[in-house]
């Protein structure tokens, strides 16, 4: 191992890709190892050791005793607590930290799972549901209204900086293209979530991932 | 700190839901003082204005604390970042969390976004198709429940494995209180708990414990296991959950 931190990544999925634009954003070096879900060794060991629930992400921190943790959400606050010591994406007081992770938390579990269903229900399953696709693009505008009406007034989701809050978003933001007709016209319906988007695809750590990303796949 | 006045700071926006009594346990479980103001989904309160106000999402739990550090209300939204707040502010002794940083801190992270990001969105899914969706897909419903007896299985291995019956070191924690409403309602969902023995033996250990008990029991006493022993009962609660949970 080469460099201090070990990311098990996958390279198509959305979530690795929030924890790499954490690492670049915090200037962390780190070791990829992509894992290869279409030949299953994700669901078995030596992976599961490594993370029982057989997904990725998992960082593992060579520096802190092999310190091993799954799910982006908690990696990105074990990341930020760890080593963002001076705030570049996190906050120091506790209220801005507070309304950060709801935010996160609101990604993790709103926008995340929904979307992965919009997308499984329109190009992966082979029947053709209308009904479940209708259920999961209901679901996408519903959150897209949202963070539209949030940021009205904002530029950012906390405290007028990019923080972890914001890039959380990113990864799944990307996969418009995927959603194609079903979100057609969403930069106009929703133009403060456009702002917002683009002003964050505009950052070095971001272009960065999405570079590495593009690359690898 | 918590107010021995009246009025206690906290107010929990909430329902009898599995979202909704991880709040009231954590508040019970450290002995917190709080108001409830119960919404009534079916109404649609939960998209009015002065709702959005607080949280723009629609959704409960949500809650208000007055007694925030800096003097000014603050509200919390996403059952998840509620619990991280309460324990964060009102749990120095640890009670139902661990030092913040420590190893056992970022494990109990990682199964609170396991259950709030998997298990909940999930098993909502498997409910959905299963109990409520007008047009019935075997596909979908089979889809979500077998991803959520999945999720079961990889807390199952875990707690199999636990010397203390928790999900995480020697004690309760909020990992185990945001998951358990989840597993008390599994058969509404259309899971067979009796493939998840550890997780059964979990469940009733968290059982015993009185605070879970009021917290579980907020804004009043869940009727589902009453429910599940009628068919009658059954279409009926399916019917009048319908009615609010399909428009939107
Ligand atoms: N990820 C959210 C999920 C909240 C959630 O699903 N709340 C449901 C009740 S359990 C709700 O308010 N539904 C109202 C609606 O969809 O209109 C959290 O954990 O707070
Ligand atoms: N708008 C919701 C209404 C039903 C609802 O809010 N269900 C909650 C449970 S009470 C849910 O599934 N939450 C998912 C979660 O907690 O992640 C839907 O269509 O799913």
């Amino acid at each position: 191992m080469s460099e201090s931190i070990t990311l098990h990544s996958h390279k198509g999925g959305p979530n690795p890709w929030k924890v790499v634009m954490v690492l670049e954003e915090l200037g962390l070096k780190y070791n990829t190892i992509f894992v290869d879900a279409n030949t299953g060794e994700h669901k078995k060991g030596p992976y599961t050791a490594l993370n029982p629930n057989g997904r990725m992400p998992t960082l593992v921190d060579h520096s802190n005793n092999d310190f091993t943790i799954w799910e982006s959400g908690a990696i990105v606050l074990y990341l930020i607590g760890k080593y963002d010591t001076t705030h570049k994406i996190s906050f120091p007081d506790f209220d801005s930290t507070a309304i950060a992770n709801q935010y996160l938390m609101f990604q993790m579990s709103g926008q995340g799972p929904y979307f992965g269903q919009a997308a499984w229900f329109m190009h992966f399953h082979s029947e053709k549901l209308p009904s479940a696709v209708e259920r999961y693009v209901a679901e996408i505008h519903r959150i897209l209204g949202v963070l539209d009406g949030i940021l009205a007034d904002k530029e950012y989701l906390v405290g007028g900086k990019a923080s972890y809050a914001d890039l959380s978003f990113i990864p799944w933001n990307w996969a418009f293209g995927f959603f194609g007709e079903h979100v057609a016209g969403w930069e106009e319906k929703y133009p403060n979530f456009t702002a917002w988007n683009t002003r964050l695809n505009e950052r070095a750590a971001v272009k960065k991932t999405k570079a590495d990303k593009a690359a690898v796949n | 700190m918590s107010s021995t006045a009246e009025t206690p700071a906290i107010t929990l926006y909430t329902t009898q839901t599995p979202n909704g009594v991880k709040i009231s346990i954590a508040l019970e479980e450290l002995g917190l003082p709080y108001t409830v103001k119960k919404l009534d989904l079916s109404t649609g309160v939960q998209k009015e204005p002065w709702f959005l106000a607080i949280n723009p999402n629609g959704r409960m739990p949500a809650i208000t604390d007055t007694s925030f550090p800096d003097g000014k209300a603050i509200h919390v939204w996403e059952s998840g970042a509620i619990l991280q707040y309460l324990v964060e502010t009102y749990d120095k002794d640890h009670k139902i969390s661990y030092p913040k940083g420590s190893r056992e801190d970022w494990q109990v992270q990682q199964w609170l976004f396991f259950q709030n990001t998997g298990v909940g969105p999930m098993q909502g899914q498997a409910n959905h198709f299963f109990r409520y969706a007008p047009e019935r897909i075997p596909y979908a419903t089979n889809r979500y429940i077998a991803e959520t007896e999945r999720l079961y299985s990889v807390l199952e291995a875990q707690l199999a494995s636990s010397s203390s019956g928790f999900l995480v070191g020697d004690r309760l924690t909020i990992a185990d209180i945001t998951t358990w409403g989840w597993i008390t309602i599994a058969e509404w969902s259309g899971i067979d708990v009796a493939k998840f023995p550890a997780l059964q033996k979990w469940q009733k250990l968290l059982e015993q414990r009185p605070a879970l008990k009021r917290g579980a029991d907020v804004p009043e006493p869940s009727k589902i296991k009453e429910t599940l022993k009628s068919p009658e009962a059954i279409e009926k609660a399916q019917q009048a959950a319908t009615k609010w949970i399909v428009p939107k």
